[in-house]
């Protein structure tokens, strides 16, 4: 007859619960993924202090902060190949985008950090633009290939331009940045890029170019005009890279243009492309994890180990060893890689609760 | 007139090894669905394998050369064997990421094999060859002609090949559709593998021509090639084999003529902008002509 | 010579000309712009027209809600001021009773693994030992001095807990039920008030945001009102037809795919469109929504808006906002996201947010997306697979995914919805349940249904009007018996009259193929 507490022992064994109210609201906070990106940026920022005060080598915060640098550019390339179906190969190129503002903005015009931003935005704007108009001709490796003679473009251009660029510590807010502290200037970035890219990713914007990734004539049934979100996700792309090369720049604070292996060469727009796909293209994280496979892994950890110090080219061997591995067994990479051993090590458990107790025969 | 001469005999060794590498690209692509990355890279790996039966072994360059094709051809027809043939089902990307990791292998494997030392080079034949033409004298190196003589016979060999042959007919067939020409007989997996062989000798031998005008050798230092060889196969059209051929021996030819006209037009400065201006053309034709040049128009179906 | 002097002649003066248009040419353009920016702002408010009308729809199941999650609150906060006095209030001997009851069935369920691994080891012991011929009184002695220890074990539990509930009974022993019962009562009287008063309170809001929202949609109307100023005439339609196709030619190349097809869709109709495979009949769905460009011919359609206009003027992606939608042949919806998102993405067209709101993540924009939500579990409901709404559409069995891709058409609000071969892939059952379906969906939402299909079942079974057509040009028009009678459809369609049913069974087992020129050279040397 009671609305409440019709059974008087219905709250037993709730006492026990009560105190979990905060701990359940802490997990709520773990899974939303904007604090997971905000709890990974303040992880970065605590690692920095570290290595500045010389806690830990500064070898390692400066392998973090290029991986940081260069994740950006992945998160943009997942976000054009995961959800929009698109490949680029002119990551080299656009990167060159951002470190060439910095240099003529900061350098040559000395203005401030704001403004070397904001160029590079504007000038990678325009290019993704480009390159989204050609994308509407042309179509998969035709239009890597295509970019990638882009980005060859780019790079004659910058070599042609000065090949050597070099900047020196500059001012932010009227804080001097060092090489040390740049850290913090990149994880704030990557962190601000990582919020916007998940916002996208679970909105109308991310469905629309989900759709146009799964059938481009389906989804312009369903109202979504192709030339709007291949350009959109193009120029998200090159953006990206653009801010990428900006804090490549404040890591490292040169750049040569004609190195083989440098920023804007080739290998980079397959490095960041081989790091989406084995972090698994559709994941921020694996994006974060396959770069830091491609770029940081060797800095920081290979590197600890004398064998490997002595012959740096065997991690190079490895590391393609690693890839090829990766795709043919794992084409969603690391990111199914962790979901499929996820449910190995359930089965694991049950598997030992059977060895202990006896398998369940009902 | 005699520099305009020069400018051409000069551009014969950058067209040969251009022409070869895409030709081999382009066997893959038609064969093996993919753009192989890994081309630059193998080549070298052919170059540094002549280099070391020419450096270690004291055989002169016409005994390594083949020697040297010879293993990398095999080592070509091993990575499409046990690394490829297992992730054909792999997707298009997927399968330009395998080409990369073989880069990572390849750059890692060459130090641990050959060791750090560059390599020294030696041309095929030295000397040169000068004619009083015109206005003025044109020379031009025995070696390049020597290296175009071998090329236009490699080149036309498989072209005959690939018209006239049964092995050529399995190749077009494999092109057209690999999973229908497996229905009707023929054995894909063999054909492939060839492909890659070829590949890899053709690889080897353009590193070889390169190296031989340039006389030493690197590990990135086909990259270049390799990039003029992807534009030319779109630009030429991966539909058809001589296309992309026809484009790759233009690409180097335009490059340096676009020099000789800035030099002509007295901006000597401006030299460095060739290859931006050879560029810029090449992709403004893609845009207006995205099968290329020699490529036919494919109706698309909704 | 003279005729090259001719012509250099010719093309100064037509240059000249040009020069002298010039300044109209811009006033012409100039204008054009203004129209063109005209008709954006009058599709923008259309947008927000259509907003606030879904937002009024929305509005009942929204109150209802919180007025669910306030009584909800009200309950969990008077159970927690109930719990102390209950616990006062209760027989202590039953409740001590009640609690032990549950820590031994606990400590049982623990106790239940422990039998069973000592059952298990037992019979693999004396299966070995019956197998090596071994004597296994020995293993049954140790089997039942596991078992004992075990039961010793439990009766040691058991005497503790008797001991807990003596110390327990000690303390706490009287049962006082008088301020469980007042409070209680109190709770009750508080809870039905509070809820009335929520429900005044939410209706009065309720009330006051209708108004709001009536108000804004009449202030959108006027100014839609405002932008025509003249009645557009309806070009030769007749009132009651929705669809009027005329004349329409497709030609690729040499081929005419589609030849002088004429016919009129009228309003709340199920329209056929039937023929053999490449007479042409997804072709003209194509033209219609735009895929294809159409040779020649008209396209006039009514749309949601009560205009006339020719579907030629618009874009691909434009056709849905004037009220076709269509689904496919084969299910084209996007496999790694849920149903409900799915249906979504039918009304990307519909958020007023743009790119950098949805970057942020404005609050605007979740307001949208739970109205959108609403709406799409709506229709989910509708086609009665509202379960699935949170699953990935990348297992689900084909015949949901059919009904999830007719879902996502209904959520644009068309007024004509164009179905390409509704029923290929579905069983007997489900083609049965979809004939209903496609009834109710124009019974319900009063839109036009134009479709393809090769089940003849399906089509005589729910079209009102149908359509046979052969090699692009009509063959016959009329209802399903007059088309079943005719002739020249007969022997066009169905092949010899009394072999009927294996004739469309063998049409059944083929897709139609649009007619098409490619062109595959690859091989060539």
């Amino acid at each position: 007859m009671n609305k409440f507490l019709s059974n008087k022992y219905a709250f037993l064994g709730k006492e026990q619960k009560a105190n979990t109210a905060l701990t359940n609201k802490m997990r709520g906070a773990l899974k939303n993924s904007t604090w997971q990106f905000l709890i990974f940026g303040a992880l970065i920022c605590v690692i920095g202090y570290l290595a500045v005060n010389k806690v830990i080598p500064y070898s390692l915060q400066s392998g973090i902060a290029t991986t940081l640098a260069y994740s950006i550019a992945a998160i943009g390339f997942c976000l054009l190949m995961g959800y929009s179906g698109l490949a680029s190969l002119g990551t080299g190129g656009f990167i060159g985008i951002g470190t060439y503002s910095v240099y003529y903005i900061m350098n040559e015009s000395n203005m401030s950090f704001a403004i070397a931003i904001i160029v590079a935005l504007l000038v990678s704007v325009v290019i993704g633009i480009i390159v989204g108009f050609i994308s509407l001709r042309i179509e998969g490796i035709y239009l890597c290939i295509l970019t990638l003679g882009l980005s060859e473009i780019l790079r004659n251009l910058y070599m042609a331009l000065e090949d050597t660029i070099k900047i020196s510590n500059f001012e932010i807010f009227g804080m001097l940045v060092k090489r040390q502290s740049s850290i913090y200037i990149v994880a704030v970035v990557l962190v601000v890029i990582m919020i916007i890219t998940q916002n996208l990713i679970n909105s109308p914007t991310g469905r629309a170019m989900l759709a146009m990734k799964n059938s481009t004539a389906a989804a312009q049934a369903m109202g979504i005009s192709l030339i709007k979100y291949r350009l959109l996700a193009f120029v998200i792309c090159t953006a990206y890279a653009a801010i990428s090369g900006v804090m490549l720049m404040v890591c490292m604070r040169a750049a040569t243009a004609s190195d083989g292996t440098g920023f804007y060469a080739l290998i980079t727009s397959l490095n960041i492309l081989a790091a989406v796909i084995i972090g698994g293209y559709k994941s921020i994280w694996g994006a974060v994890f396959g770069t830091y496979i491609m770029y940081g892994l060797q800095t920081t950890l290979l590197n600890r180990i004398e064998v490997l110090q002595e012959n740096p080219v065997i991690i190079t061997f490895v590391s393609g060893v690693l890839v090829i591995l990766v795709v043919m067994f794992y084409p969603g990479g690391i990111a199914q890689l962790i979901w499929e051993l996820k449910g190995k090590l359930k089965k694991l458990f049950t598997k030992l609760k059977e060895v202990r107790y006896g398998k369940d025969l009902g | 007139m005699a520099y305009f001469l020069n400018t051409i005999m000069g551009s014969i060794a950058p067209m040969c090894v251009t022409a070869l590498v895409t030709l081999a690209i382009t066997l893959i692509f038609k064969t093996s669905y993919t753009t192989n990355f890994a081309q630059g890279v193998i080549s070298a790996f052919g170059a540094y394998m002549v280099a070391y039966f020419l450096n270690q072994k004291g055989l002169p360059i016409w005994a390594s050369l083949p020697i040297g094709m010879i293993v990398s051809m095999v080592i070509a027809t091993l990575i499409d064997v046990l690394i490829f043939r297992r992730g054909r089902y792999v997707n298009a990307l997927g399968k330009q990421i395998i080409t990369m990791g073989l880069i990572s292998i390849i750059v890692g494997a060459i130090p641990l094999i050959f060791g750090i030392a560059v390599p020294q080079f030696t041309a095929f034949i030295d000397g040169t060859l000068s004619a009083e033409i015109f206005d003025g004298s044109v020379t031009v190196t025995k070696n390049a002609l020597v290296c175009g003589g071998i090329t236009i016979v490699v080149i036309v060999a498989i072209f005959v090949a690939l018209r006239f042959s049964k092995w050529g007919l399995s190749v077009r067939a494999t092109a057209s559709n690999e999973y229908v020409a497996g229905m009707m007989g023929i054995n894909t997996h063999i054909v492939t593998a060839v492909s890659w062989g070829l590949a890899g000798a053709l690889g080897a031998l353009a590193a070889a021509i390169n190296a031989s005008s340039g006389n030493t050798v690197g590990i990135y230092f086909m990259t270049n090639y390799q990039v003029y060889a992807f534009l030319a196969g779109i630009l030429g059209g991966f539909s058809s084999f001589y296309g992309p051929v026809v484009v790759a021996l233009m690409i180097p030819l335009a490059n340096n003529l676009v020099q000789y006209f800035v030099n002509i037009a007295g901006a000597p400065e401006m030299t460095k902008w060739s290859m931006v201006i050879v560029y810029a053309v090449a992709l403004v034709i893609i845009f207006f002509k995205p099968q290329g040049i020699f490529g036919k128009r494919i109706a698309k179906k909704v | 010579m003279a005729k090259i002097w001719d012509k250099i002649k010719h093309s100064a003066e037509s240059f000249k000309g040009k020069v002298i248009s010039l300044p109209e040419t811009i006033k012409t353009s100039a204008d054009k712009m203004v129209v063109r920016f005209n008709h954006k702002q009058l599709m923008n408010l259309r947008r927000n027209l259509e907003f606030v009308n879904v937002e009024l729809g929305g509005l009942d199941a929204k109150y209802d809600k919180k007025a669910e999650a306030k009584a909800n609150a009200f309950v969990r906060s008077a159970n927690k001021k109930l719990a102390k006095p209950a616990f006062d209030a209760c027989d202590k001997e039953e409740y001590i009773n009640a609690l032990l009851a549950d820590k031994m069935q606990r400590y049982d369920k623990r106790a239940y693994m422990s039998h069973r691994a000592v059952n298990q080891s037992t019979a693999r012991a004396l299966f070995k030992a019956t197998a090596k011929g071994e004597d296994t009184l020995e293993i049954l002695a140790k089997h039942l001095e596991k078992m004992n220890s075990l039961s010793a074990k439990r009766s040691a539990f058991e005497e503790k807990l008797s001991a807990e509930k003596e110390k327990f009974l000690l303390n706490n022993s009287t049962a006082d039920d008088t301020a469980y019962v007042t409070l209680n009562a109190t709770l009750e009287k508080q809870y039905e008030e509070s809820c009335t008063a929520v429900a005044t309170k939410l209706a009065e809001a309720k009330d006051k945001k209708r108004a709001k929202l009536t108000a804004k949609a009449e202030k959108l109307t006027a100014k839609i009102a405002s932008f025509k100023t003249e009645e557009k005439d309806r070009q030769g339609v007749a009132d009651d037809v929705v669809l009027s196709v005329k004349n329409l030619k497709m030609y690729f190349g040499g081929l005419k795919a589609v030849d002088d097809l004429t016919f009129d869709v009228k309003k709340g109709e199920v329209f056929g469109l039937i023929g053999p495979n490449g007479a042409g009949k997804t072709t003209v769905f194509n033209c219609i929504t735009r895929f294809y460009n159409a040779t020649g011919g008209d396209m006039l359609f009514e749309n949601k808006h009560g205009e006339v206009v020719d579907m030629r003027d618009f874009k691909v992606h434009d056709v849905i906002l004037q009220g076709i939608s269509r689904t496919f042949q084969n299910i084209e919806l996007v496999k790694e996201i849920s149903v409900l998102e799915n249906l979504l993405v039918a009304c990307t067209r519909s958020y007023r947010t743009g790119i950098l709101a949805h970057a942020v993540g404005l609050p605007l924009l979740k307001k949208e997306d739970r109205i959108f939500k609403q709406k799409a579990m709506g229709i989910l409901k509708f086609m009665g697979i509202e379960n699935y709404a949170g699953w990935l559409a990348m297992g689900l069995p084909y015949g949901i995914l059919k009904k999830v891709e007719i879902a996502r058409a209904l959520m644009a609000d068309p007024k004509l919805i164009i179905m390409d071969e509704p029923a290929a892939g579905l069983n007997d059952a489900e083609t049965k349940e979809l004939t209903e379906t496609i009834r109710r969906i124009r019974d319900t939402f009063g839109v036009t249904i134009l479709l393809v299909e090769h089940d003849m079942g399906l089509v005589m079974n729910v079209c009102d009007t149908v359509c046979a057509i052969s090699f692009g040009q009509m063959l016959a028009i009329g209802t399903t018996e007059e088309i079943q009678k005719n002739k020249a459809v007969q022997e066009a369609y169905l092949g010899v009259a009394d072999d009927e049913d294996s004739a469309t069974e063998e049409e059944n087992e083929q897709a139609p193929v649009a007619p098409e020129t490619e062109e595959t050279d690859k091989g060539g040397n």
